[in-house]
């Protein structure tokens, strides 16, 4: 796990959570991790990882089957100490993925219901309610009757509904995954900022890779229940714990081989692949010896001869895809890589290279990542 | 703080002990009305001594042997009538779903809402509507046509094909609602992709449409032939007058003529039931696994076809079965009820109020009204409470029994409503007075507790249809708000459920005052309903009066149910 900055202090911790359905579906199996006060951390992961479990119980809406919760301190769950608090009394909020804005309310009173329920004054409510819808850009639609609003604007509802009452803690469940795209990265934009501005601890579901590395402070990878890494965005693609993480977020070249000798001084190591061309890799943790794999991110192959000491790899282009934003390459060299030697290798459309054409790939040594087994 | 927490923690764990009590109380209070009744029919069956000794004096199997050598004719007769009736009935609801659903005729959307009135009728109205029609002789068919110069008669209701036909009329409505949601589950996208492929319009129909929709019909099938068997009233009003007896009826009859067969009695009923229990499990089967087109549970609206010219063929189908199904008889009954005898001669007609007179100042008859709408109101409030919390049990909590609840609130669905009243007459007949009641048996409550039982399956069904169509994260987003179990169901789940909850409500109460089937047996000369003294004045007094209070039973019921669309198209509309 990494260390939180010390003067901020944790906001929410969870321990040896576990969320067991029957004897043998195990939906969350044994995940700790902490969330710091202010901070913005994403529970990443596939469908059926767990993830949205881990949420609801931190939310109160599902019971672990042991493991405990503390919010600020206080003990939320915990199986040792025999205590379960409703959800009503955790003083969290939620966006939820269907968005779950109430049909037969109001756009105002679904905002203000958070505010109700604690017996704000009718001053207090309107101001509050004003803000929030203020930050939503939803303002004007205040009395509009909720069944009448468009997909977008049921998400800025339920997210103004969410912060209006002031919670230290927002919990979202993949809010964005029933936006279109271009909705999609507005939004990702807002909340974003959204949630510098309030300073308000989130704990952010999602199974969109690019969303999570986008707006986190750190994204927690996870996977048949269990946490695959932890790390700060730039932590996770630039070194991928496993090869799930490896695979799982961004797109990346696997070259198989196995490590030879002790890792030098700056944890660089020599990892000879099967094709028997030896690479410089790093390793991030304590080798095993039964390491089979490297990851090399497909962005940061270059097509060249590289800087000196790089790593080099000759091939051949069998393959050139326009995506726009970037071209991608499928060089085949000869034997190693992944799937019949062939890598991926994405560069900026500036330089087009032809199909056929005999190139050099090169990659540092930082960049290759030696892989747990 | 640890003491909040330990204090919360303490509340949350009365909370659950509180639902394992209810769970419990649903189980066993359901449990009881349920297979109560079962109990004791199977108990008569092998009761071979004094048939009112409780328990039995004598064990054996000599009922069911009866049952093979002297009711042999009985279960083919019924067999007959109900295959007749189901191949007409499916007949009729493929061709109007498939009208209805594919096709671009006009005016669909009311045709729709015509197609289910026959659903909400009394079941005798059918049934005495084409007796006045049809019967030999007397019949306004046959009236007309010896007016126009012909001999004798050349309709005849009262014949197995005659039973078949005004069951399948009846059930038609049925059939049509269930294949037509099969219909109009299926993604178009599945058809258009084989119109792509370069499939004709006959090939596509052949070789996707069909297999798709095969499972819905087959479905349809076997719940209609189940209903067919266990179907009364028609049997009744048509069968008995030309010497047709078929299972129900030959309960009936065993029960009512003396000395009663009561072991006779049990062994039909019996034998009904495990053959609806086969039929339904089977269909269970089908829909669960055999379905296709139904695993998305979206509803599409495919893009109609357009059937040019013969459009407004298909249109005079739809409108021709409304006619046969509800005008006409409707109509009949109508003219009848005017009348001092049932003429359609209109120049020999005598007009007159007397009929309806007599139906409002009749005692029994009035007395059996206020009873069944008294029934009605106490049984849909009562009922809809019960149903709204058995409901919740099975769909929102997570209680180990829930299964077991649901599974007995839908097991009534597969008893006969006669066989069940049977059952329900003997157990109560052998039950202690209720404190403060006295004995049940002859008195109102126990109308009261049949209706209940036999209507659990529609009680629950509707009110689970609302429940399953409010997303749980709207009552969860109110949890995480801040609110309490409490003021979340006051601000969220009730309002949401109030348009479901008075549609439940109403059709809980058309369902008691047009019962008939459960109450034919348990009615007393004390205390009276409704749907059996229809019976009685039939067999014993004219046609007209009968006539007429058909249809005071049927306008009650169809005010109910018109207030069910009002208030179930306000939801529609506020939920879009």
């Amino acid at each position: 796990m990494t260390s939180n900055d010390p003067d901020t202090g944790t906001r929410i911790a969870v321990e040896n959570l576990v969320v067991r359905y029957s004897r043998e579906v195990v939906a969350v199996d044994g995940v700790s991790f902490t969330v710091a006060k202010g901070e913005h951390v994403t529970l990443l992961g596939p469908s059926g990882c767990g993830k949205t479990t881990t949420l609801r119980t931190i939310a109160g809406l599902e019971t672990p089957s042991s493991g405990s919760i503390h919010i600020d301190g206080r003990t939320m769950f915990s199986t040792a100490e025999r205590t379960n608090v409703m959800a009503e009394q955790r003083g969290v909020s939620m966006v939820f993925q269907s968005y779950a804005v109430w049909p037969h309310m109001t756009v105002f009173d679904n905002v203000a219901y958070g505010l109700r329920v604690r017996k704000k004054s009718t001053a207090d409510i309107k101001e509050n309610v004003d803000r929030a819808l203020g930050l939503v850009q939803m303002r004007h639609l205040a009395d509009r009757a909720a069944s009448k609003l468009s997909g977008g604007q049921q998400q800025r509802v339920a997210l103004a509904r969410a912060i209006a009452f002031s919670p230290t803690v927002v919990l979202f469940d993949e809010p964005l995954s029933n936006l279109d795209a271009k909705l999609r990265a507005e939004m990702r934009v807002e909340l974003r900022e959204l949630q510098r501005r309030l300073g308000i601890t989130s704990v952010y579901v999602t199974h969109d890779q690019e969303e999570a590395l986008a707006i986190s402070d750190r994204v927690i990878v996870m996977n048949v229940g269990v946490i695959e890494q932890i790390g700060t965005p730039e932590e996770i693609y630039n070194r991928p714990r496993n090869r799930f993480v490896a695979d799982f977020v961004g797109s990346a070249n696997l070259i198989k081989g196995r490590v030879r000798g002790a890792p030098g001084p700056d944890g660089v190591i020599a990892f000879e692949t099967e094709g028997g061309q030896v690479l410089q890799a790093i390793a991030s943790g304590k080798l095993t010896g039964k390491e089979t794999e490297v990851a090399v991110r497909t962005a940061y192959m270059d097509i060249g001869p590289g800087n000196p000491g790089d790593n080099q790899m000759p091939g051949v282009v069998r393959r050139r895809m326009f995506h726009g934003d970037f071209v991608q390459y499928v060089v085949d060299c000869g034997g190693i890589g992944n799937g019949g030697g062939q890598m991926i290798v994405r560069r900026p459309p500036t330089n087009l290279i032809d199909e056929g054409a005999n190139v050099v790939l090169s990659f540092p040594a930082t960049f290759c990542v030696l892989l747990e087994a | 703080m640890k003491t909040l927490a330990a204090h919360t923690g303490e509340s949350l764990r009365t909370r659950f002990n509180w639902q394992i009590v209810v769970t419990l109380g649903l189980i066993l209070g359901v449990g009881f009305l349920v297979l109560l009744p079962i109990a004791f029919l199977v108990e008569k069956v092998f009761n071979t001594g004094d048939p009112l000794a409780f328990p039995a004096d004598q064990l054996g199997l000599g009922n069911i042997k009866a049952l093979f050598e002297e009711d042999i004719e009985v279960f083919v007769d019924s067999f007959t009538v109900a295959l007749m009736a189901t191949v007409m009935a499916v007949l009729i609801g493929f061709t109007m779903a498939w009208i209805l659903t594919r096709t671009n005729v006009r005016g669909r959307e009311r045709l729709e809402r015509l197609m289910e009135v026959p659903y909400y009728m009394p079941p005798l109205v059918g049934a005495l509507a084409w007796a006045i029609l049809a019967s030999p002789k007397s019949g306004f068919f046959n009236q007309i046509w010896q007016a126009g110069g012909g001999k004798g008669s050349i309709f005849n209701i009262y014949s197995l094909f005659g039973i078949a036909w005004v069951m399948a009329l009846f059930e038609g409505t049925v059939a049509y609602v269930m294949i037509s949601a099969s219909m109009k589950s299926m993604d178009p996208a599945l058809e258009e992709s084989a119109r792509v492929m370069g499939a004709s319009k006959f090939r596509t129909m052949l070789t996707v449409t069909l297999p798709l929709v095969l499972p819905g019909v087959l479905g349809a099938t076997l719940f209609v032939f189940a209903e067919m068997l266990g179907a009364f009233a028609a049997a009744l009003v048509l069968g008995v007058p030309g010497r047709i007896f078929l299972i129900t009826t030959s309960i009936w009859s065993s029960v009512t003529t003396f000395p009663p067969q009561y072991g006779r009695a049990a062994a039909l009923g019996l034998t009904l039931f495990l053959v609806m229990v086969v039929m339904l499990s089977f269909y269970r089967w089908i829909v669960r696994h055999g379905s296709y087109a139904t695993i998305t549970g979206k509803a599409f609206r495919p893009r109609p076809m357009d059937m040019g010219r013969s459009a407004w063929l298909l249109l005079s189908l739809c409108l021709l079965y409304v006619f046969l199904a509800v005008l006409l008889p409707l109509a009949a009954l109508l003219l009848t009820s005017f009348q001092t005898f049932a003429t359609v001669i209109l120049s020999d007609a005598k007009f007159t109020f007397a009929n309806y007179v007599t139906a409002v100042s009749l005692g029994p008859v009035r007395s059996a009204m206020l009873n069944s709408i008294l029934l009605g109101l106490g049984v849909a409030t009562i009922g809809v409470v019960a149903m709204a919390l058995i409901v919740w049990i099975i769909y929102r909590s997570n209680m180990p029994g829930r299964g077991i609840v649901e599974y007995l609130a839908m097991f009534p669905a597969a008893v006969p409503r006669m066989v069940f009243g049977l059952g329900l007459l003997w157990a109560w007949l052998n039950m202690p007075p209720v404190p403060g009641l006295g004995p049940l048996y002859g008195s109102i409550w126990l109308f009261g507790i049949a209706y209940f039982t036999v209507l659990l399956p529609l009680g629950v069904r509707t009110i689970a249809g609302v429940v399953l169509q409010i997303d749980k994260s709207l009552e969860e987003c109110a949890r995480v708000c801040g609110a309490s179990w409490g003021y979340q169901m006051r601000t969220v789940t009730l309002p949401l459920l109030k348009p479901g909850i008075i549609a439940a409500w109403m059709l809980l109460f058309a369902a008691s005052v047009r019962e008939l089937g459960a109450s034919l047996l348990l009615m007393g000369p004390q205390t009276k309903v409704i749907g059996p003294s229809i019976v009685d004045t039939w067999a014993n007094s004219g046609t007209e009066l009968t006539a007429a209070m058909t249809l005071i039973q049927t306008a009650t019921v169809l005010i109910a149910i018109v207030i069910v669309f009002r208030v179930t198209r306000g939801i529609s509309r506020e939920m879009v």
